[in-house]
This record gives structure tokens, C-alpha cells and sequence, in this order.
């Protein structure tokens, strides 16, 4: 029997790799067969996968309850279009600003909360979403343009080409999401990912071990935060206006459930999620006014059948070829 | 297996949805927050457009054809709006009527374009959505400095030739004051006053005082209608007659309990008016259909305006014949052309924006009730 574990596994790892192939190629030759309309709900699906991704790193893998992740996401959109309409900086250029300053202020405000356990943790980011939400409609500093928001932001140019159109869009998106993936597949399976792994199942055993827990939960939570900067500042770009009502409460509620319900610490759980979440209201239109109440049903039933997410984190595996796959 | 079933029987649903409209009609797209914070606006405006283009259709429809209107929502924010735009631009609606937001407008608003479909907007004020030189949109309702034109205008109908301005430095209302001051002056209107209040004092005698010593014939106040109540009501106190015109921050029936009837009575101030109040024959017949059908009459102007928008590309359809957008905007652009709407005559400047007024003067009757006055 214990010889034909490993066996097993690699045909099993064979049709995951060739499965896995399949479907990144559809996804990318996708725009091609479908209309604008289709290919923009994809784009909406890469902006989310980019904010689910990084809300994983904080909720999954960290196993920090952060509810208020549209703040970060607000934070890096704003510091974007303030810095391209204001500054004139090229949007691609304020990509990594736009992440570095989300990543600062998820810092300033993880330090001195990061001790709290669970759902007191949970409390304080839904209060801190509020409060970032609340200060861009009352045009902080006189910069955030107060409920009409920042108008005006600029296409990204890439090589002197201006992306314009959505199928255009669709490869810069999911471009990013690829390396986003491909990014937080290998940081999974280093010693940061494992250390964090331990400390999510057993904080004191970890600190036991030697892993400086709260320097791990840290960084996790500035790398989660400084990616949905960066997503913000390519949602910011795509829609060329940015106002407060994009980054609700129930923006950070949507992170939340697309982590929980695909399975959190699986990063093709979490971008699953992000298609059935985002892609299923748009799927629902038919049913108008009812759609919102048809698209609850479908995540109730999906939570019922599913309760440890669609694709839940499995334990790690050392043998075979299950060590590369995410 | 089942799951192969569920999605299959999900796709066939969405298309039938999508293919019932085959049948040779003209589709006019409705992009409203059905959802969302904004929602009651959203349904208002779809009970309002769906019930305009059910008579439209019962009189025979446009150019012979029955016409559609398809509904997408835009959740009252910009990412799924411009997801409802990339919609209905694939649909092959000749025009779109809405949306109530500004921002959720303006992320909509150059996929519109781009795909040269026409819009009319309904609730968005924002003065930028008209300045980009926007070839197919237009708007029903008034900008965000119409307010101070029309106020500048009424008040200069009223014969006044002296006016003290008092604002209370919110931007809004600082905004409103710079307006009015900039076209009363430029008009010839002596301005004897212009400066703040500091809003939540409860003692206005003082700035009063300063103001009856301007020696004005009328004061314009652009702030809120808690502050104007107890100046109201102070100013009787003071034995001062003179009358006061308000903006549309005034317009709350709390103003009449803060003051008392006696000092609220002969207060004027400019507002959109509420859907029960508009004079018109044909609006009233609507509502009425309109609150046999749903129970209650529309709560705001903004989901009357939508109505409008509809009426706009209608007639405009049936004016010109076609459905060709770039005459449809030639001919409304013209400014020639008065439409007959939900509110009053419907016609459009060079912008897109629409002349003739939305804003209505009320004043404050001996029993503390706002009475639409005349034009």
C-alpha cells in the first residue's frame, strides 16, 4: 500500500497539471470568442481575484480575520489617482507607489492590533473600513474629491500603447493575476509560508518552535495590504473615476466570502470563488431585480453542501509532485 | 452529472431572458440602481419608464414598431455600472435613459460613447459630465449650478435691487453664495452683504444686527434650514420685515416647527418640486395611473426625470424618424425643439444640458405649507 501512494499521486498530479493547462489556455483565448460585456465581467473577476489573492495571504494563510480589506483597496486607488491627476506620475508607475503606501498604512494600523485574537481583530478592520470610508466622502485633506470622488485618471501606456478597450484591459488584469499566482504559489512553499502555516494551526506551538509570531503576522498582513493597493490602482485606471461607494463595507464583506467560500489557503479555491461570486450576479441578470436574492440562495446552498470552502487547504504533502502544485 | 444539468437549464434561463426581444421592436435600455443604497430611486424609475413605454405601445408603439425597455442594473455603483453599460451597449439598445448617480453616470458614460448610443441621464448633477464634450449624452435633470442662475433670476424678476447674501461656508453652500453673487453683480444687483454664519449657534442676533444695517431689500440664504429657522424666528423677534429667499437646503417641514408659522410665513425658497406638485394635466393623468398601479406616487423628482428622459428620445425618435443616433443628438442638441415632459417643456443646449427650469419657487403660507408659486 505505501508504495502506491506516491504512484497514485503523480497520474493525479498529471490530469491536475493538464487540467489546470486546459483551463488557462480557455481563460486566455476566451476575449476572443466572447463580447465586450463578457470580457469586462472577466476583468471584474481578475480585480477580485487580485483582491481575494491578497485578502488570502492575510485570512488564509495568516489566519487573521480582516474584514475591512476594501480600505487597503481604497487606499491604493486613491493614492493612484491623486498621483497621476495631481502629480502627473504615468498610472504604471504609481503601481508600485500605490502598493507601497497601502502596504505603510496597513502596517501603521496592524502594529498595535495585531495581538487581537479572531473576531476581535475582526471588529477592529470593519471599523477601520468604515472610518477610511467615511474620511474619503468627507474629502480629507481636500484630496479625495468627497462623494464625487477623483475623476479623470489616466490609461495605463504601456511601450507608447494606451490600453483602452476591455479585451485590452483583460490581458493586463489577468496578466497580473498570473504573476500574482505564480508569486504567492512559491511564497506558499517557502519557509514564510510555513512558518505562517504553523502558527495559523497552533500560535503557541509555532512561538515554541521559534518562529516570531508577530513579525510573521505582520508582514503577512503588509503584503496582503499592499496588493490590493495595487489592485486599486489598476481598478483606478480601468474605470478612470474612483468615488467612496466603491469601497463599502460590503466590498470587504465580498473579499471575505469569495476567501471563505472558495476555501481559504487555497489559492485555486480563492480564484474559483472570485468566478462564482463575481461572475454568478452577472450570470443572475436575467432574473432583474431578483438576481441579488437568487445569487444569496446559490451561496447558502454552496456553504450548506461545501462548509470548509469549495477547494479547502489541504495538508502539505512532501511526496511526488504535490510540493509544486499550489 | 447534476451539476453539468444545473448550469446547462442556469444558461437557457439567461438566454430566453435575452431572446425574447428578437421580435422586431425598439430597444431603449433603463440603467437604474435596482439594488443598492439607491434602490427605492432604482424602482421608481423602472415602474416609471416601464409604465410611459406601456402607453406608448398601446398608442401603436414608435415608427411601427413596439417599443422595449430593457432594464440592467447598475447596483448605485461605478464597477457594476460600467458592467450594466458594457451590457447594454451588446444589445443593441438605440438609447439609454439614466442613471441617478453622478460617479455611477460618469463610469458609464464613455462606453456609451464609444459605442454611440445615446443617454440621457436623470439624477446625475455633476456641472463635469456635460463639460467633456460628450457627443450622445444629455441630462433631464438641472447641474449643480443651476440652482444659483435660477435664484439669480427669480430674484431679479422680484424687483430687487439690493440683496445681502449669507451662507454658512459649507461647500454647498458657499458654492450656491458664489454663484448667485458672481450673476447678480454682473447683472447690475447691488450685493450690501455677503458673509457666514458659523452653523449650530443658536443666537443669530448679532449677525442680524450687521445685516439690517446693509439696509436690504431681500436676503438670499444659501445654507441650511435648522440656522434658518431660528433667523426666521429671531427676525420676527427683532420687528424686521424683510423678506427672505432660501436654496434648496431650506426645504424641509421642520423649518415651519423651528420658527413658528407666524415667522415662517412669506419665506421663499427655490426647490425641484415634489412629483404631486407639478401643474401639469399630463403629469397629473400619470401619476394617477402611476398610484393606481403601485400603491403610491413616486417619491422623488429625480425618478420623474427619468420618465422624462424616456419622453425625450421617444419624441425624438418620432420627429426624425429614425433611430440613427447621431441625428437623434443633431435634432435634440438643436434646442429648437420643445419636447412636452413629465416636467414641464423638455429642451436641450449645445452641452446637453437642459434649459428651461426644473426649479420651482415655493413660499410659506400663513399655515406653515409650501405652496408652489406661479411662474
Amino acid at each position: 500500500m505505501g508504495f502506491q501512494q506516491p504512484v497514485t499521486n503523480m497520474t493525479d498530479s498529471k490530469y491536475k497539471i493538464a487540467g489546470f493547462g486546459a483551463l488557462i489556455l480557455l481563460l486566455a483565448v476566451s476575449p476572443l470568442f466572447l463580447n465586450a460585456y463578457w470580457v469586462d465581467v472577466l476583468n471584474s473577476v481578475g480585480l477580485y481575484a487580485l483582491l481575494a489573492l491578497s485578502l488570502n495571504v492575510i485570512l488564509g494563510d495568516a489566519g487573521l480575520y480582516n474584514m475591512g480589506h476594501a480600505a487597503f483597496f481604497a487606499v491604493g486607488a486613491y493614492a493612484a489617482a491623486y498621483l497621476n491627476t495631481q502629480c502627473g506620475l504615468p498610472i504604471l508607475w504609481a503601481l508600485p507607489v500605490s502598493g507601497i503606501l497601502a502596504g505603510l498604512f496597513g502596517l501603521l494600523l496592524a502594529r498595535p492590533v495585531i495581538h487581537l485574537r479572531g473576531d476581535y481583530l475582526l471588529i477592529v478592520t470593519v471599523g477601520v473600513g468604515e472610518i477610511v470610508r467615511i474620511a474619503l466622502i468627507n474629502n480629507l485633506f481636500g484630496i479625495t474629491g468627497g462623494p464625487n470622488g477623483i475623476f479623470g485618471i489616466a490609461r495605463p501606456e504601456l511601450f507608447g500603447f494606451r490600453i483602452r478597450r476591455p479585451l485590452e484591459f483583460f490581458y493586463l488584469i489577468w496578466g497580473f493575476v498570473a504573476v500574482t499566482v505564480f508569486l504567492f504559489a512559491r511564497l506558499k512553499n517557502s519557509r514564510f509560508g510555513r512558518a505562517l502555516d504553523c502558527l495559523r494551526e497552533d500560535p503557541i506551538a509555532a512561538e515554541g518552535s521559534g518562529i516570531n509570531t508577530g513579525r510573521y503576522q505582520l508582514l503577512a498582513f503588509m503584503l496582503g495590504a499592499a496588493w490590493a493597493g495595487m489592485a486599486g490602482c489598476l481598478y483606478a485606471t480601468k474605470m478612470t473615476i474612483i468615488s467612496p461607494e466603491s469601497f463599502s463595507f460590503w466590498e470587504s464583506v465580498l473579499i471575505f466570502i469569495i476567501v471563505i467560500l472558495g476555501g481559504a489557503g487555497n489559492i485555486s479555491g480563492v480564484i474559483l470563488g472570485t468566478f462564482l461570486i463575481i461572475g454568478l450576479p452577472e450570470l443572475f441578470r436575467g432574473f432583474a431585480s431578483a438576481r441579488m436574492w437568487v445569487f444569496g440562495l446559490a451561496m447558502m446552498i454552496m456553504m450548506v453542501f461545501r462548509t470548509e470552502g469549495i477547494l479547502p487547504h489541504r495538508p502539505r504533502l512532501f511526496k511526488g509532485l504535490d510540493r509544486l502544485l499550489p | 452529472m447534476k451539476r453539468t444539468v444545473v448550469w446547462g437549464l442556469t444558461w437557457v434561463m439567461v438566454l430566453a431572458g435575452a431572446g425574447l426581444g428578437l421580435a422586431d421592436s425598439i430597444k431603449i435600455g433603463l440603467m437604474a440602481p435596482v439594488t443598492g443604497s439607491w434602490a427605492s430611486e432604482g424602482e421608481d424609475m423602472k415602474h416609471i419608464v416601464n409604465l410611459l413605454a406601456a402607453e406608448l405601445n398601446a398608442k401603436g408603439g414608435l415608427l411601427g414598431q413596439q417599443v422595449e425597455v430593457v432594464l440592467e442594473d447598475d447596483g448605485g455603483d461605478p464597477r457594476t455600472a460600467s458592467l450594466a453599460a458594457q451590457r447594454l451597449a451588446t444589445q443593441g439598445v438605440k438609447a439609454v435613459i439614466g442613471t441617478y448617480g453622478s460617479s455611477v453616470t460618469e463610469a458609464s458614460q464613455s462606453i456609451y460613447d464609444e459605442s454611440s448610443i445615446l443617454q440621457v441621464a436623470n439624477g446625475s448633477t455633476a456641472i463635469r459630465l456635460t463639460e467633456k464634450g460628450l457627443k450622445y449624452f444629455f441630462r433631464t435633470c438641472p447641474r449643480d449650478d443651476e440652482q444659483g442662475r435660477v435664484a439669480a433670476q427669480t430674484i431679479q424678476k422680484m424687483g430687487f435691487k439690493k440683496v445681502a447674501i449669507l451662507h454658512d461656508n459649507t461647500s454647498y453652500a458657499k458654492g450656491l453664495a458664489d454663484e448667485g453673487n458672481a450673476l447678480l453683480k454682473k447683472d447690475g444687483v447691488q450685493i450690501v452683504f455677503f458673509d457666514a454664519l458659523t452653523p449650530g449657534e443658536r443666537d443669530f442676533t448679532a449677525i442680524l444686527t450687521k445685516l439690517k444695517a446693509a439696509k436690504p431689500d431681500v436676503v438670499f440664504f444659501t445654507g441650511y434650514f435648522p440656522e434658518l429657522g431660528l433667523i426666521l424666528r429671531q427676525k420676527k423677534e427683532m420687528n424686521w420685515p424683510v423678506p427672505f429667499i432660501g436654496g434648496d437646503a431650506t426645504n424641509n417641514p421642520d423649518l415651519v416647527k423651528i420658527a413658528g408659522k407666524d415667522a415662517a410665513a412669506g419665506y421663499y425658497f427655490l426647490s425641484p418640486p415634489v412629483p404631486q406638485d407639478l401643474p401639469y394635466e399630463k403629469t397629473k393623468a400619470f401619476l394617477k395611473s402611476y398610484t393606481a398601479k403601485h400603491g403610491a406616487a413616486p417619491g422623488s423628482i429625480w425618478a420623474v426625470l427619468a420618465g422624462d428622459g424616456f419622453l425625450t428620445v421617444t419624441e425624438a425618435i418620432k420627429t426624425t424618424k429614425t433611430t440613427d443616433p447621431t441625428k437623434l443628438a443633431a435634432f435634440l442638441h438643436g434646442g429648437k425643439q420643445k419636447i412636452s415632459g413629465l416636467t414641464g417643456e423638455i429642451g436641450f443646449n449645445a452641452k446637453g444640458d437642459r434649459v428651461g427650469e426644473v426649479y420651482r419657487v415655493y413660499r410659506v403660507d400663513a399655515g406653515g405649507n409650501f405652496v408652489l408659486q406661479a411662474k
